[in-house]
């Protein structure tokens, strides 16, 4: 009796389990699955920031441009006017722009969106909060919009990509003042979109998926020969599961694929890799504020004891060298710098220079726990250190305790592992919060200026650089600014990571672009059989 | 003691346990250096963001006073917010814990449904060929790392045999059943959706026996070396004498002795297991609860570490004394108290 009663249940679950292939192989037609390696935990223009919730904002909401691949396009805006001395910025708006709720987008709109973001005073705030005010911008009409900045800014447009315009009202309806605090929407806003994107939200599990739908009229078409219907944002934190699940045919783009694993992309049929250069940049900053490490000659000794050449070949992902501050597919780039390149009697030659000129002192060499990434490179420069007698601890350290560390130069570590990414596609975007000094004398330095770098003239350059209207004369004073920030040998420029997103061949549409070097444009995408 | 009393008991005293589990959490996660408010406000924020974010979440105030604050809060239904996505910890735990519940409660079935059954065979063809064949799977299990083997039956069983999916709990461009329980195989039950059924269960397959690998190689080693010592007792013997049929003698007399120490090691693996699914959800893409929890270590994420940490501390709790109370109805010898 109680084996029959064994046997039919076993009969049932394999009956069940076999039911149960056939909706694996079935998709939405026009449902593309991304899986993302992050999640995206904020949708608010005014305080979220990251590249996962940055694809989720240029997805829901609309900026008055947007980077296609290395342009900056228009896209609220119409046209637009700037006066000679960069500081008043007039924009024409499309007039056919609509929130998903069908009300306009207006200049009120814009205006109401930048000041939000101002007061909030957020993590994307850093673009605006020392060039604009509460007066900065004027609504001059329906359709026009005035920012009369606090000094002349002449890379402005390209900031302006990250300036989502959000519906007025739909925040109004959902701003809480409790116990004296207005929290401007935010608390809504985190987890709930108020934009005129081209998608809308659907499902939206925070740390699970996230469900994107097509706006099907939306105000300002679509680009590609098709458009999706939708696409879901699957977080995927392994990357094995991220290939499997491609593979398999369970998702149609897989971001931050492995580069040990790209082969199996490559050797695919019905498959294709990205693998263009992007701008995720790796850089060890030196204290140049420290006990050893302000001395130049110390830090061109370390310098040059790091063996880039071995670089591409032990990380896992590809990765092309810097070849000095900047990399020479971001606007600034200067060519032919005199850059510490891997010389290990170079390197006692300028520890000879040093007050130390036999060794004999110790550093320590920060990195993010766990990270494999950011702990080769200082293995190999450990290595070499050894060679002059200089000792390098490896300190794994979790990042919140990184970025505390790096508030002020007296906590600030010997040396850092450190990921930048250029916010937009300017010099000033790179270069400012990494090498002016104001970034960290006020006493809250950031990871960004984890070097601690002070030299008058480089500040001089940089302002002076970011409120020129001529673009080929600030391109000059970059060049000036950087060459003096190689000759001090402030960090050690390593490489850039090149873009490994994989994609099934039916997803098309699509367009590097290195202001999203992990993710893509999803409005641009549209899917031809993908069965 | 009466049963309805030592629960009473026990569960009163679960009040002190938490309590005293909860300040150790604080205490240690407040002593942990970092910036977990510099983080959360972003690389560009100013001192004063920084400083009204800390108003905010009351980390401006006296470590005792934030226990305090957070204890009132607790007992009120306040378990606070996350500090990065500013979301309720309870309602982020509802979403989180069914999930690894789920599959931590299918592996502990996989492996007792494995494992004792091949305990029982191991203990009753001792040092002959079955016997041979369960203690040298359950040392395979023991001994490989179950990310290796998840990765290992994801390729193989997912990607290349297109059997099951490679991960996840629904595939996602389906509704999931609705949410009663949270726990996806009971909800699509009481909903009667079958094939929500077969689904959920054709995704919690692998993920669940990978999990079980371990638990099932303890449960079958432990099965075994109680029945052994079980099967040498002279009432086991005089039972065979007076004619009782063998499958009664094992499974009505023997096995219900030696389930003791078996389920000791069942209640014992639920917490291991429990603790033990991040890796699994990792790979799988299973929304657990064990991300959640690393997500909240890594970046001192306060609130939701003491969220994570009483939930843990109450379900541990919870699964001893249900343990208790098995004893007693295996064993009507041992006495509440």
């Amino acid at each position: 009796m109680k084996t029959t009663t064994v046997t039919r249940v076993s009969v049932l679950l394999v009956a069940l389990l076999l039911m149960a292939a056939a909706p694996l192989a079935a998709q939405g037609e026009n449902i593309l699955l991304y899986g993302g390696n992050q999640d995206i935990d904020n949708i608010d223009p005014a305080t979220g920031e990251n590249y996962s919730i940055n694809a989720a904002l240029r997805s829901l909401y609309d900026a008055l441009f947007i980077n296609r691949g290395s342009d900056v396009l228009p896209h609220l805006v119409k046209d637009w006017d700037v006066d000679d001395a960069a500081t008043v910025w007039t924009f024409n708006l499309h007039d056919n722009a609509v929130f998903h709720d069908g009300s306009t987008v207006n200049a009120e709109a814009v205006a109401y969106s930048f000041n939000r973001i101002l007061d909030i005073n957020g993590p994307p705030n850093f673009r605006w909060g020392n060039i604009a005010d509460e007066n900065t911008v004027e609504v001059v009409d329906d359709y026009t919009v005035r920012f009369t900045l606090t000094e002349p800014f002449a890379p402005f447009i390209g900031t302006l990509t990250q300036l989502f315009v959000v519906n007025p009202a739909i925040v109004e309806e959902n701003r809480v003042n409790s116990a004296g605090v207005d929290d401007y929407g935010q608390e809504w806003m985190q987890s709930n979109a108020a934009g005129s994107g081209p998608f809308m939200q659907g499902r939206w599990e925070i740390g699970n998926i996230y469900e994107f739908i097509a706006v099907q009229d939306y105000w300002a078409g679509w680009t590609g020969e098709d458009n999706l219907d939708g696409f879901f944002w699957i977080i995927q934190r392994e990357g094995s599961t991220q290939l499997n699940s491609l593979l398999a045919g369970e998702t149609h783009i897989a971001d931050t694929i492995l580069a040990s694993d790209k082969e199996q992309v490559v050797e695919a049929e019905g498959f294709f890799l990205d693998e263009s250069s992007g701008l995720f940049i790796n850089t060890i900053k030196m204290n140049n504020q420290g006990e050893y490490t302000s001395n130049v000659h110390v830090r061109k000794a370390i310098a040059h004891a790091m063996n880039y050449p071995a670089l591409p070949e032990v990380q896992d992902v590809k990765v092309t060298l810097m070849p000095g501050p900047t990399p020479s597919n971001f606007p600034g780039f200067v060519p032919d710098l005199d850059i510490a390149v891997y010389d290990l009697d170079k390197a006692r030659e300028h520890l000879a220079m040093s007050p130390w000129p036999d060794g004999g002192f110790e550093l320590d060499y920060v990195y993010v726990t766990d990270f494999t990434r950011e702990e080769i490179p200082g293995l190999l420069l450990l290595e070499a250190l050894r060679e002059l007698n200089i000792t390098m601890n490896m300190v794994p350290t979790l990042w919140p305790d990184m970025v505390a560390s790096c508030g002020d130069p007296a906590t600030g570590p010997d040396l850092i592992n450190i990921y930048t990414l250029p916010p937009f596609s300017d010099p000033h975007a790179h270069l400012y919060n990494q090498y002016h000094s104001s970034q960290w004398t006020s006493g809250a330095g950031s990871f960004q200026s984890c070097s601690f770098y002070q030299n008058e003239r480089v500040d001089e350059l940089l302002d002076q650089a970011r409120s020129l209207g001529d673009q080929e004369q600030r391109l000059e004073l970059y060049a000036e600014a950087q060459t003096l920030i190689a000759e001090d040998q402030t960090s050690i420029w390593m490489y850039t990571e090149d873009s490994l997103t994989a994609f099934n061949d039916c997803v098309k549409g699509f367009v590097f672009s290195p202001f999203y070097p992990i993710t893509v444009l999803f409005q641009d995408l549209w899917m031809d059989n993908c069965g | 003691m009466t049963l309805r009393l030592y629960l009473a008991r026990r569960v009163l005293m679960l009040a002190p346990l938490l309590l005293g589990l909860s300040l150790l959490t604080f205490t240690i996660s407040r002593l942990v250096p970092g910036d977990p408010v510099g983080l959360a406000a972003g690389p560009q924020a100013s001192v004063e963001i920084k400083e009204a974010l800390r108003v905010q979440f009351g980390l401006d105030q006296p470590l005792p006073v934030q226990y305090l604050n957070y204890i009132r809060g607790v007992l009120q239904g306040d378990w606070g917010r996350s500090l990065y996505t500013r979301r309720d910890v309870i309602e982020a735990l509802g979403v989180f814990f069914p999930a690894t519940l789920e599959l931590t409660l299918a592996a502990v079935i996989l492996a007792t449904a494995l494992g004792v059954p091949a305990g029982v065979i191991s203990a009753m063809y001792r040092n002959r060929i079955p016997d041979h064949i369960a203690r040298v799977i359950s040392l395979f299990f023991v001994s490989f790392p179950a990310f290796w083997l998840a990765m290992i039956m994801q390729t193989v069983l997912g990607r290349h045999a297109g059997l099951v999916p490679i991960g996840r709990r629904f595939p996602v461009i389906m509704t999931p059943p609705p949410q009663v329980t949270g726990l996806y195989l009971v909800d699509s039950l009481l909903a009667l959706d079958f094939a929500a059924f077969s689904i959920a269960l054709n995704h919690i397959l692998v993920p669940a026996l990978v999990l079980s690998f371990g638990a099932l190689a303890s449960i079958t080693r432990i099965t075994r070396a109680s029945m052994i010592e079980i099967l040498e007792r002279d009432f086991v013997r005089s039972a065979r004498a007076i004619g009782i049929p063998e499958r009664v003698v094992i499974g009505k007399y023997v096995l219900r002795n030696a389930f003791i120490a078996t389920l000791t090691v069942i209640s014992l693996n639920f917490g291991w297991l429990m603790a033990g699914a991040i890796l699994i959800e990792t790979i799988f893409d299973w929304p657990g609860i064990g991300l959640y929890a690393v997500h909240a270590s890594l970046s001192l994420d306060f609130q939701p570490i003491m969220g994570i940490t009483i939930v843990y501390g109450v379900l541990f709790s919870l699964v001893n004394i249900l343990t208790d109370v098995a004893y007693g109805v295996l064993d009507p010898r041992i006495r509440y108290g």
